[in-house]
């Protein structure tokens, strides 16, 4: 698994890619904390190059939609493959995030 | 075309991807669909995730074993261990999945995905052995494009 980030303001880029799952999930975790430290409150997750995801993966991406909502901003997921689409739609999880196509209309979901 | 392959996990946390990992090259030279191989290699991973994580105290020595099975038809996965007996079907509780992010826990997500996920998924608990067996038909399966 690889993180690399973009932030630019109170907003944020993190594109993930390669596996995250149980073995590897406490550094994604760590990845996406240490961005919303920063003062990040919009946080896009880019999952172009997501290849597998457990829910393990959704655990820290549901810490990272509680610490994003709570400063008054929130998570926003773009370019997700279709089976991670599948393993949102079926854990709920696309109740909880917004799901874009490109990651320049999931910024602009935070500045509007 | 028929493989049979068996693998002897530790008690390691990377564990299940090893298995995960290998259970895709196979699939993959195998010729199964990229959705099928992505589905069953996430329940194979949750399921062993949970087998590693807690079927195991300091009072007996870990045996935990997959044995994956592909025919043209379809892919088995048999995963036996002798930690303390888990249901998974039974024993995990069912994520409410309307609450909030505030509210919500990630508690029976894996289970709740592999359930999802796998056609046939049977427990049986016999002579301290807990065995899980999964069955995934490789053709037109009901769940691909749902």
């Amino acid at each position: 698994m690889n993180v690399e980030t973009s932030v630019s303001g109170t907003t944020a880029v993190a594109t993930v890619s390669g596996r995250v799952d149980s073995a590897n999930a406490k550094d994604f975790d760590q990845a996406l904390r240490a961005i919303i430290d920063q003062g990040v409150s919009g946080l896009v997750v880019d999952c172009s190059g997501l290849k597998y995801m457990s829910s393990a993966g959704l655990r820290v991406l549901l810490i990272a939609i509680r610490k994003t909502n709570a400063a008054g901003g929130g998570l926003a997921l773009c370019r997700v493959p279709e089976h991670i689409r599948e393993v949102l739609e079926v854990s709920g999880f696309v109740r909880l995030t917004k799901v874009f196509d490109t990651p320049e209309d999931a910024q602009a979901s935070f500045s509007g | 075309m028929e493989v049979r392959s068996e693998l002897h996990l530790k008690l390691d946390k990377d564990e299940p991807r090893r298995v995960a990992e290998e259970f895709e090259e196979i699939a993959m030279e195998h010729g199964v669909p990229m959705g099928v191989v992505f589905k069953f290699q996430l329940a194979l991973d949750e399921l062993l995730t949970n087998v590693v994580s807690y079927a195991f105290d300091e009072s007996v020595d870990p045996v935990i074993t997959v044995v994956l099975h592909f025919t043209d038809a379809q892919v088995t996965a048999v995963i036996e261990d002798n930690g303390r007996p888990f249901n998974p079907l039974q024993d995990a509780p069912a994520p409410d999945l309307d609450l909030s992010a505030e509210d919500r826990t990630v508690g029976g997500l894996g289970i709740h995905l592999t359930k999802a996920f796998v056609e046939t998924l049977e427990y049986e608990r016999k002579d301290g052995w807990n065995r899980l067996s999964l069955v995934q038909p490789l053709s037109a399966h009901p769940e691909e494009h749902a």
